[in-house]
């Protein structure tokens, strides 16, 4: 396999494969062909019959102590499958699907960047690895044998389906404890990594990373006003520095 | 085995952070000539990703075991696990030990948090019967104060607060406004009696000598290429090289002093990392400021005349009296903040706000279980989001999206700094013949926390407890256990205490201006001088007395007597 060192604007795989590509333009990553499907060994089995997979451990380097921070690299060979991909991207949708002025988790890089996640060599990305690659292949499964294709190609209603069983904390089906772990697990990913890009910022108005001159301007007239109305509504004193 | 000699020199200084930075810098403004030895590479601040987004680093810049602070946090070969440089902890101790192998060390990253130690942490032992006093009283320490925040550049306000000194007019830098939470957090202290003031740190808030004031953006742990976050690497150390009078030595890695033959110290021995050749430098005076740990580890393994103690250890005190801060935490959720107009909350990149220990009446009475004082760091609100934090929601869609926006800013958190009181369970000491890769005899932690300690902790919970229900909200999760809230030994990164300062030669490492008592022309100005270890953060205190002991030494040499 031969690794080069790519922008990460294009993909990391394949240009034309939506799925795979990352949005960031300035990291590099390690490019390698698209990783095969990957032997899984086989470890307990679930109430439905889906036999819960171990995935491979990763073996490849981190970025080390004195890495170019204004150069950033990802030297870890990225490791979903296509398959994988597919049903990560199709997940990722569902927990942050497109809105009328808020684009898709999968149209901002989701995916790829679970796969360079699941693909670091520490521990506590292995960790996630050892639930999320399990969890993906049992999607697909499950959804085979509800709706007779993989996650990515059922409809909406019978993926909502699926999700509902795992995906509330307090009414997760009785037997689907692992998936629901993998569904928190994912859910969690996703929104650190969708809330992470300039999208996420712009989504949920985080204003800041702006250099100004002169003192620190503080609060607006208008924040200020608001949280007076609060301070006092609670019978407290208002009396900032 | 050595096969070059470095000088001489007037002063060897053994490492470049806020210790040896000083030190440096003092001396050569004085007109000695000072080599500068430091472990790891050369940096300079114009590698400092200000403004680099998270969104750009691998994993998101999220924390791993090669950089615990980040992708992007300014150090470097650094961390609790550094490759071929081992330590140990005893059977039952747990000890994490940090170090940051690059020119100015810790400095790049610190917190910047700078408050002086007041007159009750310098004679503790007066005050409660517990550990020991300082050789200096508060009263001496002050002047010294005024002059290195004036140097370094402070900002706070001052408020009279019982234990917490006021600096001379003009020294400090206006602080920055309070932000939303702030102000919030505020109004349940006044209902409380629980001090909400300025923070100080050591951030330039208007333009001074060759640094700019801060621009209200970029994590201070990045390291500040505007020089507005005080390092050594963009103030101390290029002032120091302009005099002509600074030789900088990186990549190595002391390992003892060398004593002549009348008992004085000639210099130090070290490894040059990149050749691996053993190597010796030479000075009228040596100066150790590796570290609390790497300092007493050089002293331990240096054993002039076969003397199995180490150097400067007739009081058998090195490596003992090892100390870091308490360390815990609470997250909590107000209601009350969602929904809050937005607007930019970076600021300063830190306390802008900090709760000061308020209740030293009450512990001098004797009313609670714990002898020592905390205080809370504070913060939260309209945060660059990170990776990390999305494990309390629920669902998916778009009720998931709409709840996100709801907490954004809502959160806000409180973190001990507390007091540790010295106990003869926690010390270093030279871990039998293991050795690290440059084949230098290795560090062995022994921790335990007291109850002292353990019991702050409880009282930390209740007034975070009380302040988040005067405020209608609730904590993120339920306090732990003391025992298993607190930090570990070495977490916070304060450790300080291995070769403390005394009255006595009896019964300390150094006397009063730092010099050890066994060898005349030794100094040690980092934290190992520590006596205590106030709850305050110590590397002001450590810039502060390596400023005296360093003025203290340009006399001597001046007159001869080294």
């Amino acid at each position: 396999m031969t690794h080069t060192l790519i922008r990460s604007n294009r993909s990391a795989s394949d240009s034309t494969d939506p799925i795979a590509v990352d949005r960031r333009t300035t990291l590099l990553w390690l490019a390698t062909a698209m990783a095969a499907a990957a032997p899984l060994a086989a470890c307990g089995e679930s109430k439905s019959g889906f036999i819960w997979p171990v995935p491979q451990p990763i073996t490849g380097k981190g970025y080390g102590k004195d890495p170019t921070l204004l150069e950033p690299t990802v030297p870890w060979p990225l490791t979903l499958t296509r398959a994988e991909l597919v049903a990560c991207g199709a997940l990722c949708d569902l927990i942050l699907p497109a809105e009328p002025n808020a684009p898709a988790a999968s149209a901002v890089g989701v995916p790829a960047f679970i796969n360079e996640w699941v693909s670091a060599p520490y521990p506590d990305q292995q960790e996630h690895r050892g639930v999320i690659v399990p969890g993906l292949a049992w999607l697909d499964d499950e959804a085979k044998k509800r709706s007779g294709a993989e996650f990515a190609h059922i409809s909406p209603a019978n993926q909502k389906a699926i999700a509902d069983d795992i995906a509330f904390k307090e009414k997760v089906k009785p037997g689907m404890e692992k998936p629901a772990a993998f569904f928190a697990r994912m859910r969690a990913l996703t929104m650190g990594a969708y809330y992470t890009t300039p999208e996420g910022w712009r989504q949920i108005g985080y204003p800041g990373n702006h250099p100004g001159s002169g003192p620190y301007p503080g609060p607006t007239p208008e924040a200020l006003d608001h949280i007076k109305g609060v301070i006092e509504r609670m019978g407290l004193k208002f009396a900032p520095l | 085995m050595v096969d070059k000699a470095d000088g001489p020199f007037d002063a060897v200084v053994v490492g470049s952070g806020a210790g040896g930075g000083m030190a440096a810098y003092v001396l050569t403004k004085a007109g000695a000539s000072v080599l500068m030895l430091e472990a790891g590479r050369d940096y300079n601040p114009d590698e400092a990703p200000m403004l680099s987004l998270s969104h750009d680093a691998p994993l998101r810049g999220t924390g791993t075991p090669d950089k615990p602070f980040g992708y992007y946090d300014a150090t470097i070969d650094g961390g609790w696990d550094i490759p071929d440089e081992p330590y140990s902890a005893a059977e039952g101790s747990k000890f994490m030990w940090w170090r940051t192998r690059m020119l100015g060390g810790r400095t790049n990253h610190w917190a910047r948090n700078s408050f002086r130690m007041g007159p009750y942490d310098f004679k503790p032992h007066t005050r409660d019967g517990l550990g020991v006093d300082w050789p200096v009283s508060y009263q001496e320490m002050a002047p010294w104060y005024d002059k290195t925040e004036k140097l370094v550049g402070v900002y706070g306000a001052h408020f009279g607060l019982e234990n917490h000194p006021t600096a001379s007019p003009g020294v400090l830098h206006d602080p920055p406004k309070f932000r939303v939470p702030e102000i919030f957090v505020k109004a349940g202290g006044d209902a409380l009696g629980i001090p909400v003031i300025p923070g100080r740190r050591a951030v330039l808030t208007r333009d001074m000598d060759t640094r700019q004031a801060c621009y209200w953006a970029s994590p201070c742990g990045r390291g500040c290429g505007i020089g507005a976050a005080f390092q050594t690497t963009t103030s101390l150390i290029p002032w120091a090289k302009k005099t002509g009078k600074l030789t900088v030595q990186t990549g190595a890695m002391v390992y003892e002093v060398m004593l002549d033959d009348k008992g004085k110290a000639s210099g130090v021995r070290y490894i040059d990392k990149a050749s691996g050749a053993h190597r010796e430098a030479k000075g009228r005076v040596v100066i150790l400021a590796a570290s609390t740990g790497e300092t007493a580890r050089i002293l331990l393994n240096s054993k002039p005349n076969g003397r199995s103690e180490g150097l400067a250890n007739s009081s058998g005190q090195v490596g003992r009296n090892l100390m870091d801060t308490v360390g815990s935490g609470l997250t909590a959720y107000f209601p009350a903040l969602e929904g809050r107009p937005i607007y930019n909350e970076d600021g300063a990149g830190g306390l802008h706000a900090y709760i000061p220990f308020w209740d030293y009446k009450a512990v001098a009475a004797g009313k609670y279980n714990f002898a020592r004082g905390y205080h809370m760091e504070i913060g939260g609100g309209f945060g660059e989001p990170g990776i990390g934090g999305y494990g309390g929601y629920d669902g998916y869609g778009s009720d998931l999206r709409a709840e996100v926006k709801q907490r954004y800013g809502a959160r806000f958190g409180f973190t001990q700094r507390g007091e540790m009181i010295p106990n003869a369970n926690c010390f270093t000491e030279i871990d039998g013949d293991k050795k690290d890769k440059f084949g230098i005899p290795t560090l062995k932690f022994h921790w335990k926390w007291s109850d002292h300690e353990l019991n702050q902790v409880t009282h930390f919970q209740n007034a975070v407890k009380e302040m988040v229900d005067k405020l209608g909200g609730r904590l993120l999760s339920e306090p732990q256990k003391p025992v298993d809230a607190i930090s570990t030994g070495g977490e916070i990164i304060h450790e300080v205490g291995t070769a403390r300062m005394g009255a006595s030669a009896k019964d300390s490492v150094t006397n009063a201006f730092n010099k050890t008592w066994d060898v005349d022309n030794l100094y040690l100005t980092d934290g190992s001088v520590f006596a205590s270890k106030a709850h305050k953060n110590p590397t002001i205190t450590i810039l502060t007395l390596s400023m005296r002991a360093s003025e203290h030494i340009a006399a001597r040499l001046r007159t001869g007597e080294l």
